[in-house]
């Protein structure tokens, strides 16, 4: 029944955790298998990318030559600063985190605001909207690509950052899943706060967003990602080297008819490093203390 | 003489004996301080302006640097903005088109053939005739394959800028350990295909004989259609010529040559490309363009030897294609684009591009430092190869029949469908498509 | 042993508090917060989004010229469209790399609930091995892989012959071609899909395991009547976005299989016809028949997505 689940929830996160871990202690053995298929599978999903460093670390000619050469012998470790050489890699990585934030920032907060409205409030043509808004990622997004230009040139934002950043801003992927995520939350919370008189706005706020990040580290991840690896809205908006992103700058360094494979390797590997490390440090702060906590 | 009463009289000169170019068509009228119409006048050394410049491959840009270094020393007050877009995926391209339709495209930009006439017939960009009429450009400078290239209804189009013909290259440890010959100017295909079969024999299919890039026709069936007398499409652009015996014998030939097991599989080149086989030591004879000669060198050293294509039924042609700058219809600053283009087709210019060795520039008489840059190697066989080679095949919309080679022709060199068969199909197709233009 | 007092829950969570709180709610108003929460969406959606996909539709009954200018044609777009040979082969390649790609999430439920068991240690890093191919760059992956299935050289092959087998050109052949790349997009998919099932997973309170383990249950009991059902939500929205992206399978394909190759009709997707028809065919009024063509699909698909959600999502 319903209350039993409000019981449930009214744990708060402290003891939660404590058992968590009391339980842990207890269980280490008997997760031989899962760690084993853990391993197992990661070292699967990882291999083309152990592939990669090793690439970057050979010459061109071990790269190219076929059979491919797996191990170079030689480290050429001056394939990471050739990279240097061949592209304004910290200017670009600087623009890339720039248009990033602003796309973050922005997908944070209208989906989250969108999402939850279209989780939880009541307002008329809300399926219609809903299904309107997801159609926009149902067509070949290369149809994107000239009428953003002429808004963005309309606007006089070509060759900016916030030229760059704008129609990202607008998700619909992202608000499609903030609604899943306020969707699974329990309504009690809700109704015991409109009956103590909260206005939506203060429930939302206060309320709701909290218990959603989950919902939001996720959409932040993979907004993050997209957006340091988006390619040709970028490509086509910007004309000055001074505002392109990594994702131009790499693709860039490919030649007409002869690749530097190595180097490409080891700027692709160095591109993503960044995201990489934000995504350990923040698992972390991530997965401790939240919970269904809050309810008291 | 000086320059500016030099160019006043050429330029009269032309204008008497009806040559001045109208801009009628495409006029460049936004702000800017440029004569629309008739005769060209170099402007004067002072003229103040920033104008970009589009370019494509990330190798070239130390080279385009320089010859802007040159330029201002000239035109001290005119900024030119290199911008580069990576040409992988036809992402150059796309962004051009996109800004054509935005009327934002860069005041100059590099072209290729394929496209030349796409934008040049659609009015994207300004006829460049009056600066030939001015003198500031002379054809003649050019091969005039390449400038038949960029001249389209009637008017010229884009300043040549670098040139591609395609050579033999090959192996010659492999040939020696296969007891072969190494190949000179008087092969026949004949020959190749002996010759050929000895080596995948020999090294019982390990290493395979001769092959061409299948994945696209520059560097293989283009020439050998050519060689045996046909052609891929009819001078005037308007009708394929595939369905052309001479152009059936062409193809025939590679599918001759996959069958015997003297070049790989289709399937074997399509997942590794010619120029891997031949850098790996796997294929003893490739037919390939010049671009390849410096990186082949890198791999090989002296064991590398280049010689002229072999001979068909009816001659040895290549075809060639070349790189061309031009200069955007809706351009706000003309003539400082047209003093950069005219720059950009001079004698320095090339010698930047000659020493540079990336490419081989287009300027009559300027290559010989690119042809004397590998010691051993007779590089003079692309430059005598470009007076006699074709031009490229193009047409108003290029990249759609190139789609349906690659769609068809795969088939037919594997050996899925008879060569006449697909042939037709094809040139069916491509009439087709030419009929739509 | 009976259903558990966890299980109870679970299952009184699916279908009871939805009803009570629904009638209590209807009693209260929104007001105007619903469309102030959602017009700064739905305002940039309509600018950059909606506005092409308006000008796409009317597009798709013109013939349209390479740098702008379009001349009405009524319907024949569409009825080449219905004409086009490679139209019904593409949407089968799709939707077969679709399918493939689907059964990513059966195996990242598996591993995230492994992960996120209570107790695991190395967390941190199997997410980072699981999330790293999600993270690199697409050009990059593309060659990577691409190297990994040649026939002559690649090391899926070699190991193959290591067993006798003699391994097809994965990428130039027809069938094999497909399954190479389905593979592709589902290994980095993975990452994805991962973070998803795994912020739907910590959702799920600690305490029903807890009763259900003092219950006897065991561990695929709980998971199969605890876990599962009340991760549906989240299962739910990654098929969604799996369906619409494997849809939208282009980049892939044109760097794996390059031009050229044998294999590309058994292989091409709708996207890559699409792209094809815009991009070098100069044929954009067509291409958008073939976008409004595939928004048709998808929408379709989600549609029929959602109405079947009733059945087996259980929102709390």
């Amino acid at each position: 029944m319903s209350e039993n689940l409000t019981t449930v929830a009214v744990v708060t996160g402290d003891s939660t955790r404590q058992r968590e871990v009391t339980r842990g202690r207890g269980r280490t053995q008997s997760n031989w298998g899962a760690h084993t298929v853990l391993l197992i599978g990661g070292i699967v999903m990882v291999s083309p990318l152990i592939y990669q460093v090793v690439m970057s670390l050979s010459t061109s000619q071990q790269v190219e030559s076929a059979p491919p050469t797996f191990w170079p012998g030689v480290f050429q470790w001056h394939n990471y600063t050739d990279v240097f050489a061949q592209m304004p890699f910290g200017q670009e990585l600087w623009i890339t985190v720039a248009i990033t934030g602003v796309r973050l920032v922005g997908q944070l907060l209208l989906c989250s605001i969108a999402g939850y409205a279209f989780a939880r409030m009541r307002f008329s043509a809300k399926g219609i909207i809903l299904g309107i808004i997801l159609s926009i990622i149902m067509v070949p997004a290369q149809i994107y690509l000239i009428p953003q230009y002429q808004i963005i040139q309309g606007l006089g934002w070509l060759n900016t950052v916030i030229g760059i950043a704008a129609p990202g801003v607008f998700s619909a992927f992202g608000t499609f899943l903030m609604r899943q995520f306020f969707m699974g939350l329990p309504q009690e919370l809700e109704d015991a706060a409109r009956i103590d008189g909260a206005s939506s706005f203060r429930i939302f706020w206060n309320i709701m967003l909290p218990l959603a990040s989950n919902g939001l580290w996720a959409l932040g991840i993979i907004t993050v990602l997209w957006s340091w690896n988006d390619l040709m809205w970028p490509l086509i908006v910007t004309s000055s080297a001074g505002t392109a992103p990594l994702s131009v700058g790499l693709a860039n360094l490919q030649g007409v008819h002869t690749n530097n494979y190595p180097v490409l390797m080891a700027a692709s590997l160095m591109a993503m490093l960044p995201i990489l490390i934000l995504f350990v440090v923040l698992q972390k702060r991530v997965v401790a203390g939240i919970g269904r906590s809050g309810l008291k | 003489m000086d320059r500016r009463s030099f160019l006043s009289l050429a330029a009269l000169g032309g204008v008497s004996l009806g040559l001045g170019a109208t801009l009628a068509g495409c006029s460049s009228s936004q702000g800017g301080t440029g004569s629309q119409s008739g005769a060209y006048k170099a402007p004067s050394k002072d003229l103040k302006a920033t104008i970009s410049y589009a370019i494509w491959d990330v190798n070239q840009q130390p080279a385009m640097e320089k010859i802007i270094a040159g330029f201002n020393k000239i035109y001290p007050n005119i900024k030119v903005n290199i911008q580069l877009t990576p040409s992988t995926g036809g992402a150059y391209w796309t962004k051009m088109t996109t800004l054509a339709q935005g009327k934002n495209l860069p005041d100059v930009f590099w072209m290729n053939g394929p496209h030349i006439q796409l934008f040049a017939l659609n009015n994207q960009l300004l006829p460049l005739d009056d600066l030939v009429t001015a003198g500031a450009v002379k054809k003649t400078n050019y091969p005039k394959a390449l400038v038949d290239l960029y001249t389209a209804g009637g008017k010229f189009w884009g300043v040549p800028k670098d040139f591609d013909t395609i050579g033999l290259y090959y192996n010659k440890d492999l040939l020696a350990k296969a007891g072969v010959p190494e190949p000179t100017s008087s092969w026949t295909w004949d020959d190749i295909k002996t010759n050929g079969k000895k080596v995948s024999d020999h090294f019982n299919k390990s290493v395979f004989g001769f092959a061409g890039d299948l994945t696209g026709g520059q560097t293989s069936w283009y020439n050998t259609m050519l060689q045996a007398g046909g052609y891929i499409i009819s001078p005037d652009h308007k009708k394929s010529g595939y369905d052309l015996p001479g152009s059936i014998k062409g193809l025939q030939f590679w599918a001759d040559l996959i069958e015997a097991g003297i070049s790989p599989s289709m399937q074997q080149l399509t997942t590794t490309l010619a120029n891997d086989w031949f850098t790996s030591g796997k294929l003893a004879m490739v037919m390939d363009g010049d671009w390849e000669t410096a990186p082949y060198h890198q791999a090989f050293g002296d064991n590398l030897g280049v010689v002229e294509l072999s001979k068909g039924p009816k001659s040895n042609q290549c075809v060639i294609h070349g790189l061309g700058n031009v200069i955007s219809a809706t351009t706000k600053q003309p003539d400082a684009a047209r003093a950069f283009v005219a720059y950009l087709g001079t004698k320095d210019a090339a010698l930047v591009q000659a020493e540079a060795g990336v490419v081989i520039p287009a300027f009559n008489g300027s290559q010989t430092v690119w042809a004397k840059s590998i010691p051993g190697l007779e590089l003079q066989l692309f430059l005598d190869e470009a007076k006699v080679a074709s031009p490229y095949p193009i047409s108003k919309n290029t990249s759609a029949w190139n789609q349906f080679e690659t769609d068809i022709l795969p088939a037919a060199f594997a050996g899925q469908t008879p060569v006449a068969t697909a042939a037709k199909q094809l040139a069916d197709k491509m009439n087709a498509a030419l009929a739509k233009e | 042993m009976s259903t558990s007092t966890a299980e109870v829950t679970a299952e009184a969570a699916r279908t009871g508090s939805a009803r009570s709180s629904a009638g209590l709610r209807r009693l209260l108003p929104d007001g105007p917060w619903p469309w102030i929460f959602i017009v700064p969406t739905l305002f940039g959606v309509a600018v950059f989004y909606l506005w092409p996909i308006v000008k796409t539709f009317y597009l798709s009954f013109t013939t349209v010229g390479v740098f702008g200018g379009s001349t009405f044609t009524g319907l024949a777009n569409y009825a080449q469209l219905f004409t086009d040979p490679q139209i019904p082969r593409s949407i089968l390649n799709t939707a077969i790399y679709t399918v493939i790609v689907l059964l990513g999430i059966p195996i990242a439920i598996g591993l995230a609930s492994l992960i996120e068991r209570p107790g695991m240690r190395f967390r941190t890093l199997y997410r980072t091995l699981y999330f790293i191919p999600y993270v690199t760059m697409p050009a990059a992956v593309g060659i990577v892989w691409r190297l990994i299935f040649n026939g002559d050289f690649g090391p899926i092959n070699w190991l193959l012959s290591l067993v006798g087998i003699k391994g097809p050109y994965w990428l130039a052949t027809p069938g094999f071609a497909l399954v190479a790349v389905a593979i592709v997009g589902l290994w980095m998919s993975l990452g994805f899909n991962l973070i998803i099932i795994s912020a739907g997973l910590r959702e799920i309170p600690q305490e029903l395991y807890e009763a259900a383990q003092v219950d006897g249950a065991s561990r695929f009991r709980q998971f199969r009547s605890i876990t599962v059902p009340l991760l549906t939500p989240s299962i739910f929205f990654v098929m969604i976005m799996t369906v619409v992206n494997g849809f939208q399978l282009f980049d892939l394909l044109y760097v794996m299989l390059g031009k050229a190759n044998l294999a590309m009709p058994q292989t091409q997707s709708i996207v890559y016809i699409f792209y094809n028809e815009a991009f070098i065919q100069n044929n954009q009024g067509y291409a958008c028949a073939i976008g409004i063509l595939i928004l048709a699909i998808i929408a379709v698909l989600t549609a029929v997505q959602f109405r079947l959600q009733r059945r087996w999502v259980n929102y709390v």
